[in-house]
């Protein structure tokens, strides 16, 4: 047991990667699942259909395959523009792929949590606030995001915690996350379950503290909701 | 901004839902301190035309002028009617504040955010401004003591007032009230149409859809019936109900004073 303390600095500099990861990947997949969520209720039909194309073609790939397409696909369609243009061998840098390529298929999920959860606001909400004179962008920000978020947040948990264990992926691209590291551990040691352990309860350990996170954002955006 | 041009003035108005003509060419001019009652049978198009009026819903032809200011409109591409410039259409929203049927409160804010909220972020009030404001309108519908309570825990005719003081915060020219006291349960329409009435002697400019007779008959300077999208009585009160010359707000009124 004894090996663990030596090779646990390692594992906890990938967990730190893993947790840069995952909120980073957040960031993105909540940008991009509220653009997606507009979308699809938008009365555009251009962009209803993007937005009904990413969230069916992200949907129904395996994260793995996603990874690898993006990563090495987008790797070589840098370079061919490149070539365009006339720039030097660009090296796609696998955190930012990785952050990239995960906030963009969590976004697809994203998106169908924020539409669940736009649809769910009273629309004489949102019409008073039109009556009232605000603009789009302000009926957004100060009625319909508040309001929606609380119908959100079941869906939104599932998808950071899902997301959060999707991060180990991000190995398969070179990157050196707790999973990536515990494999190196585990083999020079010869002891992979003991390292795998370790990475279970470091999981469980993210798991544990995003619940309190969550509970507490569900008090927030529960503000004035009667209690049956 | 003409002097003599009335606050609201509504010229021709058509609104069709697909191949169903809701309203078939109303005209209607409200002067200030006006208090005008729409009533008709479900279906008449009266909820409809208000919402013409603030472009809740987009009115097919026909013109709305707010203080003599038209509200310009283009056709897309698509046939679509849209307003020309969204501006135009936020700044007299802001002066048109409406009532609505389901009070529509902001649900996720007290009742003292929800009266502070659009001369906030609309008029651009500084916040302690229209925090006094809004507990001078709070307490003109008698809400000052509700005012850190969540809609979620008021009744309807409380919702139902902090609604009228949201909109009375915002200073506005004319009122729109879309059937107040429909979803109020009997007991709790007393204390919204008190409201109305004092609102009314105020010498506000309203118009009221609403099937409150009482309220129609002694508070409002004019009633104005609407039958199939048409109008088929306008009038003072007195004139109307007391010799109506559509044999359908006859039939009309013959059903609802009971």
């Amino acid at each position: 047991m004894l090996v663990v303390w030596d090779y646990l600095p390692l594992i906890l500099k990938g967990m730190l990667l893993t947790v840069e990861v995952a909120l980073l990947s957040l960031l993105i997949a909540v940008a991009l699942g509220i653009l997606g969520a507009l979308a699809k209720l938008s009365r555009s039909r251009v962009a209803r259909a993007v937005a009904g194309v990413y969230s069916t073609l992200i949907r129904g790939i395996p994260d793995l395959v996603l990874m690898t397409v993006i990563f090495f696909g987008g790797q070589v369609l840098v370079n061919r523009i490149g070539e365009l243009f006339g720039w030097e061998y660009i090296d796609v840098n696998p955190f930012t792929a990785g952050v990239l390529t995960i906030g963009f298929i969590f976004g697809a999920y994203m998106t169908e949590t924020f539409r669940g959860g736009i649809l769910a606001v009273p629309r004489g909400e949102i019409e008073a606030g039109f009556a009232f004179g605000m603009t789009p962008l302000q009926v957004f920000v100060r009625i319909t995001f508040p309001a929606m978020m609380r119908h959100a947040l079941p869906g939104f948990g599932n998808n950071w915690l899902v997301l959060a264990k999707t991060t180990a992926l991000v190995s398969v691209i070179g990157l050196h996350d707790m999973v990536y590291n515990a494999a190196v551990a585990g083999g020079s040691t010869r002891q992979p379950f003991t390292f795998y352990l370790v990475v279970a309860a470091l999981f469980l350990l993210i798991t544990a503290v995003s619940d309190a996170g969550l509970r507490r954002l569900n008090k927030i955006f529960s503000a004035g909701v009667r209690r049956a | 901004m003409n002097e003599n041009s009335p606050a609201l003035a509504v010229e021709n108005l058509r609104k069709n839902f697909g191949t169903l003509e809701v309203l078939k060419g109303i005209s209607l001019a409200a002067r200030e301190r006006d208090v005008v009652s729409i009533l008709g049978s479900s279906g008449s198009g009266k909820s409809t035309f208000l919402r013409c009026i603030n472009l809740l819903e987009t009115p097919t032809s026909g013109e709305v002028h707010f203080k003599g200011e038209r509200i310009e409109m283009r056709e897309r591409a698509n046939g679509e009617r849209v307003p020309c410039d969204r501006k135009q259409v936020d700044r007299i929203r802001s002066r048109l504040a409406m009532v609505f049927q389901q009070f529509n409160l902001w649900t996720h804010m007290t009742v003292l955010q929800n009266v502070m909220e659009a001369p906030v972020h609309v008029l651009k009030i500084a916040k302690n401004e229209a925090r006094e404001r809004a507990l001078e309108m709070l307490d003109k519908v008698d809400m000052s003591e509700r005012r850190d309570y969540y809609p979620s825990h008021l009744s309807g005719g409380q919702q139902q007032r902090a609604a009228i003081a949201r909109a009375l915060a915002m200073e506005p020219e004319v009122m729109l009230f879309d059937e107040p006291t429909s979803a109020l349960d009997p007991e709790l329409v007393g204390e919204v149409l008190k409201v109305m009435r004092g609102l009314a002697e105020e010498g506000r400019t309203m118009l009221v859809v609403t099937h409150e007779m009482g309220f129609a008959r002694e508070v409002s300077d004019r009633v104005v019936f609407l039958h199939q999208g048409r109008k088929e009585e306008d009038g003072a009160p007195a004139e109307v109900f007391e010799s109506p010359k559509s044999e359908r707000f006859r039939q009309f009124l013959a059903g609802n004073l009971k």
